[in-house]
């Protein structure tokens, strides 16, 4: 498998619909998850919580000075920081484009 | 007993056990603890998992003439290895020691909690479901299928309400019924003909009798625990990798012996990489084969699927949640909108990006005042205690008396110290710290901080033991083992152990506040900080390895559970009282020897050089500053004693500058002695050393810049 193709693949996509990271949703937005780019522990760890790809969130806070934010999964609330924020790829919720 | 075999062994066969040890496991804020403090009372100790910084929590009970030891397990998500209490967990579960478990869930958040019992099922150890915070999902008019639950799991699920202590004797009637009847299903029967009469009663009432004679009738029954695999399978292209794995483990299984992981638990370990797994294997060549095995079939998996296989193995446990709950879930009305609450509130108050942080200062100046005032008031008693007691031993027994000196003066007055200088604020502190925790704000702090902390190498969590650091160094420290990578514990501990406590500020207050005014109090704490700011680079740039990014859960805010608070404190208490004072009682003895040879006053002279010449002090201030390791407090306590012999005031006895660098140093220059003990027992003494030496540099080079400073500037 390669990851680059992947990745490739992803960058279409982020051109042509609306994916994007966590961090450039709006507050209160729900969102589904597209994917999590992370490294190995940091994505287990959320793949444990919850955060797996096809699972909707809600962004609920951000922390200010660029600080961590707060999403709903699964109705229980998670700090992620914003570097590892950045990492989780997601698109809008199709409720939200109507 | 044995889980793993029930039919060669224990059909027919009661388990005749008086013991019976409970593990009880479950998600962080669950109600695990309120539980275990319901069931164990003040009966408890902590103590360390052997040779891990992971706190362990046991307790006792007897209950229908059974003993029932239980250990509340570190609240964790997965049972994978990324941190020391999930790894501590695993462990602990699988060493047949363990009889049954108890899974805390949380009713208003099953799905991730539900995440965590798969894992446990995986282990093939007996276990009972104890679904809390039913009262709390009932209020949202939703209710659960419980005799659903127990048919799709096959095991005793009970609701529970632990705040108010409704079902959690029932989870121990279940437990001896597993254990020790080894059977689960009369229960069940019994119980579901009274909940059909009680329909409107939401916990089962079980009146049950034990009587051991009663078993008969269950040993006719045969009994076999459930076949699990219905409930935790996974999709076909795994479930045909785990079989094929599984195969190859057995075959290979006499290395295993010594390890009592099931097959398929060890089948699925192997393909999510879990380095201890790994461990097991990578001894001999076959081992390496079937591991060898794993990574193939794991890079097949990884590329059907185009996720990495953690991944891929999370989200199919938790479509087969999203099954169950389909299946359990029975909502009467429904309801979409949440009403906001006051705790939604205070949340968004306390996450405020100015509230927030004003709210911050006024929780940090809450803690230090409350803990100082408490703790100063109960030390004045114990003072004024102490001078009459010694007025009585020394006009009784002679005051040059050298015994007097050695066991009075040296080991009560150690005692009291001990007491009045450290423990009448760590009592008060540990309760704050509880309510602090049990109400849900710390993990605000640490929101609100996370972006700042980064700058010194640890994620926002670390400001939680900081914060408690305003209180008692020795709690506080003892508290980063919250952070999750050695690396983050470490430099953690450093900067708490940098944080000036209540003691500390006494000085700080009693000298430079009381004669120099508030100005200097706000720049000394300013050099604080930066100090604290320059060991977080300096470890930050040394430690080898990464700063972690924050994945951190925060529930909801909730009245703090008065049970839990008290009976922790207390608990918490015990543990400093019979650990760090002995040996701050023997620390006082030696003290008081070294005093009689005076063998302190070449320490003055040794310490001269840099007490004198750097620091610009008076020669005696170097004993004060030893003192002051013992107890911090005590150094100003002396010189207060040294002033009044002298018949003069601090102000005659040093000049501003002197107290300005003397407070500064013994803000710096190393951890009261308790802390440092705590510091070595969380890593190693090795690491304590080098902490109070590097805090030992870092005060006197900045007493050393100051002195200088000041001098160089009044000389212009």
């Amino acid at each position: 498998m390669s990851e680059e193709s992947i990745n490739n693949k992803e960058n279409q996509m982020k051109g042509t619909s609306l994916n994007k990271c966590l961090t450039e949703c709006e507050k209160g937005e729900e969102v589904i998850v597209i994917r999590v780019n992370a490294g190995r522990n940091a994505k287990t760890r959320l793949a444990n919580l919850g955060v797996v790809p096809g699972v909707k969130i809600t962004k609920t806070k951000n922390a200010p000075f660029k600080g961590p934010l707060e999403i709903i999964v699964k109705g229980s609330s998670l700090v992620i920081g914003r570097g590892l924020a950045s990492k989780i790829i997601v698109k809008c919720n199709e409720a939200c484009l109507t | 007993m044995s889980y793993h075999s029930p039919h060669n062994k224990s059909r027919n066969v009661i388990n005749f056990k008086d013991t019976i040890n409970i593990a009880l496991a479950g998600n962080p804020n669950v109600g695990k603890s309120v539980i275990f403090n319901q069931l164990t009372g003040l009966s408890q100790t902590i103590g360390n998992w052997p040779g891990k910084t992971v706190e362990r929590m046991e307790g006792h009970l007897a209950f229908l003439g059974y003993h029932f030891n239980i250990v509340d397990l570190p609240g964790i998500y997965s049972l994978s290895t990324f941190s020391l209490e999930e790894i501590v967990s695993r462990e602990y579960v699988i060493s047949k020691k363990v009889d049954i478990i108890i899974n805390v869930i949380d009713a208003t958040n099953l799905e991730r909690n539900l995440f965590f019992t798969f894992q446990l099922l995986e282990l093939k150890v007996p276990m009972i479901l104890a679904i809390n915070q039913m009262d709390i999902l009932r209020k949202r008019n939703i209710d659960l299928d419980f005799k659903e639950l127990e048919r799709i799991f096959k095991l005793p699920v009970l609701p529970v309400v632990a705040i108010h202590g409704t079902g959690v004797h029932q989870l121990l009637e279940e437990a001896i019924e597993l254990v020790v009847y080894r059977h689960p299903h009369k229960h069940y029967k019994k119980r579901r003909s009274i909940e059909s009469k009680h329909h409107s009663h939401h916990y089962y009432r079980v009146e049950h009798v034990h009587e051991r004679s009663k078993s008969e009738e269950v040993i006719k029954k045969s009994f076999s625990f459930p076949d699990l695999n219905q409930v935790t399978s996974f999709g076909k292209e795994v479930e045909l990798k785990i079989e094929s794995l599984s195969k190859m483990i057995k075959s290979f299984q006499r290395n295993l012996s010594s390890y009592n992981y099931p097959l398929r638990f060890l089948a699925i370990k192997l393909l999510e990489r879990d380095s201890e797994i790994i461990k097991i294997f990578s001894d001999n060549e076959e081992g390496k084969e079937i591991i060898e095995v794993s990574h193939t079939y794991r890079e097949e998996l990884e590329d059907i699927h185009g996720e990495d296989i953690n991944t891929i193995i999370s989200s199919e446990i938790y479509s087969n949640i999203k099954k169950i709950i389909d299946l359990i879930l029975i909502t009467k009305i429904k309801k979409n909108k949440k009403r906001r609450t006051l705790a939604d509130f205070i949340d968004h108050l306390t996450t405020h990006s100015i509230f927030g942080y004003i709210i911050l200062i006024a929780v940090l100046f809450g803690i230090y005042f409350s803990t100082f005032s408490i703790g100063d008031f109960i030390a004045g008693l114990l003072d004024d205690a102490l001078i009459v007691w010694s007025d009585f031993i020394y006009t009784s027994f002679g005051e040059d008396n050298v015994w007097v000196k050695v066991f009075w003066d040296g080991g009560v007055g150690g005692l009291f110290g001990a007491i009045g200088g450290v423990l009448v604020y760590v009592i008060p502190f540990f309760f704050i710290i509880e309510i602090l925790q049990d109400s849900g704000y710390l993990p605000r702090a640490a929101f609100l901080m996370d972006r700042i902390m980064h700058s010194l190498g640890v994620h926002g969590k670390t400001i939680i033991p900081m914060i408690l650091g305003f209180g008692c160094n020795v709690a506080a420290c003892a508290g980063c083992r919250i952070m999750e990578t050695e690396r983050e514990k470490k430099i953690s501990i450093a900067l708490t152990s940098l944080v000036p406590c209540a003691a500390t500020m006494t000085i700080v207050l009693g000298l430079v506040g009381r004669y120099l005014g508030f100005y200097w109090i706000l720049i000394l704490f300013l050099i604080n900080f930066s100090v604290i700011f320059i060991v977080g680079r300096i470890l930050n740039k040394t430690l080898p390895g990464q700063c972690t990014e924050l994945i951190m859960e925060m529930h909801e805010y909730r009245l703090p559970n008065y049970v839990v608070i008290f009976k922790q404190t207390w608990v918490r208490s015990k543990e400093f009282i019979f650990k760090a004072m002995p040996i701050m009682l023997i620390l006082g003895i030696i003290l008081e020897i070294l005093l009689i040879f005076n063998a302190l006053e070449p320490v003055n002279v040794i310490l001269s050089p840099v007490t004198v010449l750097w620091l610009g002090l008076p020669a005696i201030t170097g004993v004060f500053l030893i003192y002051g390791i013992l107890r911090k407090e005590l150094s100003l306590v002396l010189l207060s004693i040294l002033a009044n012999s002298l018949n003069v005031s601090l102000l005659e006895l040093l000049t501003p500058i002197q107290m300005v660098v003397f407070s500064l140093v013994t803000m710096l220059y190393v951890p009261c002695f308790a802390t440092i003990i705590i510091l070595a027992k969380q890593t190693s003494w090795k690491f304590a050393i080098q902490i109070s030496l590097l805090e030992i540099f870092m005060a006197l080079l900045v007493g050393g810049i100051i002195n200088f400073g000041f001098q160089i500037f009044i000389s212009l």
